[in-house]
C-alpha cells in the first residue's frame, strides 16, 4: 500500500542512501534516520522555526513542511554540521558570548536561520534580521539577545573578510 | 556579611552559560530525543465533547489490530487517582474536550494513531458550561459532587480591619477587570518517556521545573515508593510556572509501559498541546481601595473569579499567592481578599508565565494608575508614598530585610524621561509606569521550601556539583557553579554540575516560586563552604596560618598576613586528597528557609512602557521599555538581562495578543500559527537597570529574576495603552479590535 523508494540524501557532507514513504518529511530522516536530534520537533506546521536547516542553495528550510523525497540526490546542513574543527561557527560563538541561548530548543533552529541569512547576505542588517526570524518563535529571550548576537555575528564576519582581503589590520 | 563587589572574584561577571555550547551544536538532549530498546509511541483517547456521559466504551477493534502493545481505559486504572480525586481516566463523564478516555501503545506513530481511532466511545452530549456565568446561573447542573454551587474552592480571609479602613477613607475607587485564557507556548511541547518494564522500577523521563513533586506525585497515584520512581529531566525546553505538576500524560505513559513491558513515548501534538498545557483561563477580578486625603492606602480589597475549567489539581495555590501580593507591594492597613474557583467544561485552569500574579497585576496595575490620577497624582509619586520598604513587616508577617522598589521606580523613570513625557504625550501616544514584587522561594505555599547540594572535589582541581534544580533556561546551572566557585576559589570552568537524575542528585524542590537562586544558591554556598573547610586544614599548615586567614580566590590560596605566598588551590586538594589521611573532599550543603512558612526575601521592579496606537487597524507598537529590577546582587550579570528581556516578550505577549479562544469548550486556535504571539520584528527597545539591594540572607545577597520582571511588564504596558487611548482598558488581551472599539471605531468582535 505504502510506496517506499530510496533516496539518495547528503547531511553535512555524509551521503547515505534512505528508505522513506511519500508523507515522510525531511525532519523525520534527519531525526529518525540519520540519528541527527539537534533538529527539533516542534509545531510540524512551519509557525515555530526550531526545526530549521539549511539547503544545498544556502535557504533556510522549514523541516517540517519539506517532503523527504524532494530531497533525493541533494545535500543539507543540519545544527551538527556548523562547528568546524577549530571551534563554533561565529554565529554560534556570537549566540553564545551575548546571552542568546536559554532553554535551547528553539537554538538550533535560530543559529540555522541566521548562518543561512548570513551566508547569502553577509552584510545583512537589523532589518534584515528582524526578516529573517520573524518564523520564529522564543519566549525566553524574547528574540532581543538573538537579534544582538546576529548583528555581532555580521560585524564580526566582516571583520574577518576584510583580514583575508587585506591581511591584519595594523596597529 | 555583604561583600564589596571588588571583592568578588567570580559572582557578578558575566559568565557563558555552561551548557551553552552544547545547545548550539545539537548535542543537547531533550525528551523526545530519547529512543529506548522496544520503545513504544502512546496515544490518549481524548474526548470530543465538552460535556458527556460515557455510554460506552469499546477497545476490542484497537486491541485486534497488529502492532497495538497496550490499551487501557478506566477499567484497567480504576485506582489511579490523580489531581484532588480525580481518575485518571473517565467511566462515566466527560468534563472538558480533551478529556482522557483511553490510551494505545503501538510500535510507531501510526499505528498507535490507528488504534487510537479504532476505540470506539459511545457518548450522550450533554449541555455544556462553557463560561463562569453559566457555571454559576440558578439551575445549572453540578459537575462534581462535592462543588456545590459548581466552586471548586473558595478562600476568604480579612487582614486588619477593613470595614474602618474604608470607613476612614476620604476617597474610595472600585474597578473590576478580566484576562482570559492563555498558553504557555513552550519551545519544547509535553513529552515524556516511561520505562516501568520491571514492576519494581519506574523511570520517567520528561521536561519539569521540579523532579521532586513529579516523583513524589507520580509515586503516589501508581502506588510505589518515591525511591520506586526514577525521574530524569534532560533538558526542559521553558517551564513558565506550567510545569510544576505531573499532568495525565505522565501516568498514562507510566501505565501503557507497564501492561506493554516495554518503554512508551508520549509526545503532545500540536492541537493536543493546549490541552495538557492546561494554562490560565479566564479570570475576573474586583479592586476596591480606600485612601485618606494625603493618598495613602487605608483598606484595599480583591475579590478573584477564576475558570478553573473541568478539574482542580494544585489551582487552589493561585489564591494563596494573589491574596499575600499586595502586601508584598504596598504598606497596607488593612485588606479583605476572597478568591473561588469555579467549575466549567473548559480545559483545568493552571500557571501561565508569572504564576497567577502577572495577570492579577494588569488590573492592579490599572486600577492603582487610575486611583492616583482620579487623587490628581502623578503615579510615580502615588507609589513612592505607599511602596514597602526596606525594614517593613507587612500585615502577612513579611518583614522585607532588603527592598530596592524605590530605587527601582526612580531610576526607570528617571531613564525613561517620565517628567517629560507623562501627560505631555501627542494623541494615541502613551506612557505606563509598572511596579511589582516577587517572592524568593515560598515556604508554606507548599509543604517544605528544601533544597540539597553535594560537591565533590577531585585531585586534578576540578570540581562536581550535584543539585537537583532544573535549568528550564533562565541559566540556573551555571549561576550554581559560580556560587561555588566563588566559595571555594575556582573558576566555573572547574566545576561540572550534574542535575536530572532523581537517583543521583540531592533533594530540591525544583525551580518554581522562584527559589533557585536563593534556595538552591545558598544550598550550594553552604556545601561549597563544607568542602573549602575541609581544604583549610591542608592550606593553614602549608601557610602556616589560622584557618580564618586564609583566602581562596583564583584558583589559589594565600594567608590574608601574607597575600604575596600563594599555593595553588590545585596543590591544597592534591595534598588533602593525598595525605595520610586520605582525606576525600566532599562538601554538603542544605538549606531550608528559617521562618515556619512565608518568604524572606523579594525582588521589586519598576518598568516603564512607552506605546504607539495605530487608529486604522488598532495595533499597539510597544516602542521601548525600560526595565529597572532589584534583584539583590546579579550573580551572572548579561544573564540577567536575558531573564529581563524574555520577561517583556512575555509581558507584552500576554497583554496584547495572547488568548487561547474558546467557543463552548473547544479550543478555536490550537496552533502556533493562531495563537498569536509577538515575531522579532515586534519587540521594542529594552534597558536595562541592574538595581543590587544586597539582601541579608540571599547567597552573596543575590535574590531572584526569574518572574519579577514580568509583573511589571504587564501592568506597564497596560498603562501605557490606557495613557495612550485616554479611556479604561479592562480586558486583557487588549487585542486590536478592542483597541477600535475603544476608540469608537468599530462595534464588535472582528473576524
Amino acid at each position: 500500500m505504502t510506496h517506499r523508494q530510496f533516496i539518495t540524501l547528503t547531511v553535512n557532507g555524509d551521503r547515505r542512501e534512505v528508505v522513506v514513504t511519500p508523507e515522510m518529511l525531511l525532519l523525520d530522516v534527519l531525526r529518525d534516520g540519520f540519528g541527527l536530534t539537534g533538529t527539533k520537533r516542534g509545531c510540524t506546521s512551519g509557525a515555530c522555526g526550531v526545526c530549521t536547516v539549511q539547503g544545498d542553495d544556502g535557504r533556510a528550510v522549514l523541516s517540517c513542511l519539506s517532503l523527504a523525497i524532494q530531497w533525493d540526490g541533494r545535500s543539507v546542513t543540519t545544527i551538527e554540521g556548523v562547528a568546524g574543527p577549530e571551534g563554533l561557527h561565529p554565529v554560534q560563538q556570537a549566540f553564545l558570548e551575548f546571552g542568546a541561548v536559554q532553554c535551547g530548543y528553539c537554538t538550533p533552529g535560530l543559529v540555522m536561520t541566521v548562518k543561512a541569512l548570513l551566508d547569502r547576505t553577509p552584510a545583512a542588517d537589523a532589518a534584515a534580521i528582524d526578516e529573517a526570524l520573524a518564523g520564529a518563535i522564543c519566549r525566553c529571550t524574547g528574540h532581543i539577545k538573538v537579534k544582538e548576537a546576529a548583528r555581532q555575528a555580521v560585524l564580526r564576519l566582516q571583520a574577518a573578510a576584510q583580514e583575508q582581503a587585506h591581511g591584519p589590520a595594523q596597529g | 556579611m555583604a561583600r564589596r563587589k571588588a571583592d568578588l572574584a567570580v559572582v557578578g561577571r558575566d559568565q557563558p552559560r555552561l551548557d551553552g555550547a552544547d545547545k548550539l551544536t545539537g548535542r543537547s538532549l531533550f525528551t523526545d530525543d530519547v529512543v529506548l530498546p522496544g520503545m513504544l509511541v502512546g496515544k490518549v483517547v481524548r474526548s470530543p465533547h465538552a460535556r458527556a456521559r460515557i455510554l460506552s466504551i469499546d477497545t476490542s477493534a484497537a486491541r485486534a489490530l497488529p502492532g497495538v502493545k497496550a490499551v487501557i481505559t478506566h477499567a484497567e486504572a480504576a485506582k489511579v487517582v490523580i489531581g484532588i480525586n480525580q481518575p485518571l481516566f473517565r467511566s462515566d463523564t466527560v468534563n472538558y474536550i480533551g478529556d482522557e478516555v483511553a490510551a494505545v501503545a503501538a510500535v510507531d506513530e501510526a499505528t498507535a494513531a490507528r488504534a487510537a481511532a479504532l476505540v470506539r466511545v459511545e457518548y450522550e452530549p450533554l449541555p455544556p458550561l462553557p463560561t463562569i456565568d453559566a457555571a454559576l446561573a440558578d439551575g445549572a447542573p453540578i459537575l462534581h459532587a462535592k462543588a456545590e454551587g459548581n466552586l471548586a474552592w473558595q478562600s476568604a480571609e480579612d487582614r486588619g480591619d477593613p470595614d474602618a479602613g474604608f470607613g476612614a477613607a476620604a476617597t474610595i475607587r472600585e474597578d473590576t477587570y478580566t484576562t482570559h485564557a492563555s498558553h504557555n507556548c513552550y519551545a519544547e511541547f509535553h513529552a515524556v518517556v516511561a520505562d516501568w518494564s520491571r514492576p519494581e522500577r519506574l523511570t520517567v523521563w520528561t521536561p519539569t521545573q521540579t523532579a521532586l513533586l513529579y516523583q513524589k506525585s507520580i509515586a503516589r497515584s501508581l502506588g510505589l515508593t518515591d525511591g520506586a520512581v526514577r525521574l530524569m529531566t534532560l533538558n526542559t525546553g521553558g517551564g513558565f510556572t506550567g510545569r510544576t505538576s505531573a499532568r495525565p500524560h505522565h501516568f498514562v505513559a507510566a501505565l501503557l509501559s507497564r501492561q506493554a513491558g516495554r518503554p512508551v513515548k508520549i509526545r503532545a501534538s500540536a492541537d493536543e498541546e493546549f490541552i495538557v498545557c492546561r494554562a490560565g483561563g479566564e479570570v475576573r477580578y474586583r479592586y476596591r481601595t480606600g485612601v485618606d486625603a494625603d493618598g495613602r492606602i487605608l483598606a484595599f480589597e480583591a475579590d478573584l473569579l477564576f475558570d478553573t475549567g473541568a478539574y482542580v489539581e494544585t489551582q487552589m495555590i493561585v489564591t494563596t499567592l494573589t491574596a499575600a501580593y499586595i502586601h508584598t507591594l504596598y504598606k497596607v492597613d488593612a485588606t479583605r481578599y476572597r478568591g473561588r474557583l469555579v467549575h466549567t467544561n473548559n480545559i483545568p485552569y493552571y500557571f501561565h508565565h508569572g504564576g497567577g500574579i502577572a495577570q492579577m497585576a494588569f488590573g492592579l496595575g490599572l486600577h492603582m494608575d487610575a486611583l492616583a490620577r482620579q487623587l490628581g497624582m502623578d503615579p510615580v509619586d502615588f507609589h513612592l508614598k505607599n511602596m514597602v520598604t526596606e525594614g517593613h513587616t507587612s500585615l502577612t508577617g513579611t518583614y522585607f530585610a532588603s527592598c530596592g522598589l524605590g530605587e527601582c521606580i526612580r531610576r526607570a523613570t528617571k531613564q525613561a524621561g517620565w517628567k517629560r513625557k507623562y501627560g505631555r504625550q501627542k494623541p494615541l501616544r502613551g506612557i505606563g509606569l509598572g511596579i511589582g514584587a516577587m517572592a524568593s522561594g515560598a515556604k508554606g505555599v507548599f509543604r517544605h521550601d528544601t533544597s540539597a547540594a553535594f560537591i565533590k572535589v577531585m585531585d586534578d582541581g576540578t570540581m562536581t556539583l550535584f543539585v537537583g534544580l532544573p535549568d528550564m533556561g533562565q541559566s540556573s546551572h551555571t549561576a550554581m557553579a559560580i556560587i561555588a566557585a566563588e566559595v571555594l576559589g575556582a573558576e566555573v570552568a572547574d566545576i561540572t554540575v550534574v542535575s536530572g537524575d532523581t537517583d543521583i542528585t540531592p533533594l530540591d524542590v525544583g525551580a518554581f516560586t522562584q527559589r533557585g537562586t536563593f534556595n538552591t544558591g545558598n544550598a550550594v554556598k553552604a556545601a561549597a563552604l563544607d568542602a573549602r573547610r575541609q581544604l583549610e586544614v591542608t592550606a593553614a599548615a602549608q601557610l602556616d596560618c589560622r584557618r580564618s586567614q586564609l583566602v581562596f580566590r583564583g584558583r589559589e590560596v594565600c594567608s590574608q598576613a601574607a597575600p604575596d605566598r600563594r599555593v595553588p588551590l590545585k596543590k591544597i586538594i592534591y595534598d588533602t586528597l593525598h595525605s595520610r589521611e586520605g582525606r576525600f573532599v566532599m562538601g554538603r550543603g542544605f538549606y531550608n528557609s528559617p521562618k515556619e512558612s512565608g518568604t524572606m526575601a523579594y525582588s521589586f521592579g519598576a518598568q516603564v512602557a512607552e506605546v504607539s496606537i495605530d487608529p486604522d487597524s488598532g495595533v499597539i507598537t510597544v516602542e521601548r521599555v525600560v526595565v529597572a529590577h532589584d534583584v539583590g546582587r546579579a550573580i551572572n550579570p548579561r544573564i540577567v538581562e536575558g531573564q529581563m528581556d524574555g520577561q517583556v516578550f512575555s509581558g507584552m505577549s500576554q497583554v496584547l495578543y495572547e488568548e487561547t479562544l474558546l467557543e463552548d469548550g473547544q479550543v478555536l486556535n490550537p496552533s502556533r500559527l493562531d495563537y498569536k504571539m509577538p515575531r522579532s520584528y515586534e519587540m521594542p527597545r529594552v534597558e536595562h537597570i541592574i538595581v543590587e539591594s544586597i539582601d541579608p540572607f540571599g547567597p552573596f545577597g543575590a535574590k531572584e529574576v526569574g518572574e519579577g520582571p514580568i509583573v511589571c511588564t504587564v501592568p506597564a504596558i497596560a498603562n501605557a495603552v490606557a495613557n495612550a487611548l485616554g479611556v479604561p482598558v479592562t480586558e486583557m488581551p487588549i487585542a486590536p479590535w478592542k483597541v477600535l472599539r475603544l476608540l469608537g471605531r468599530r462595534g464588535g468582535k472582528g473576524g
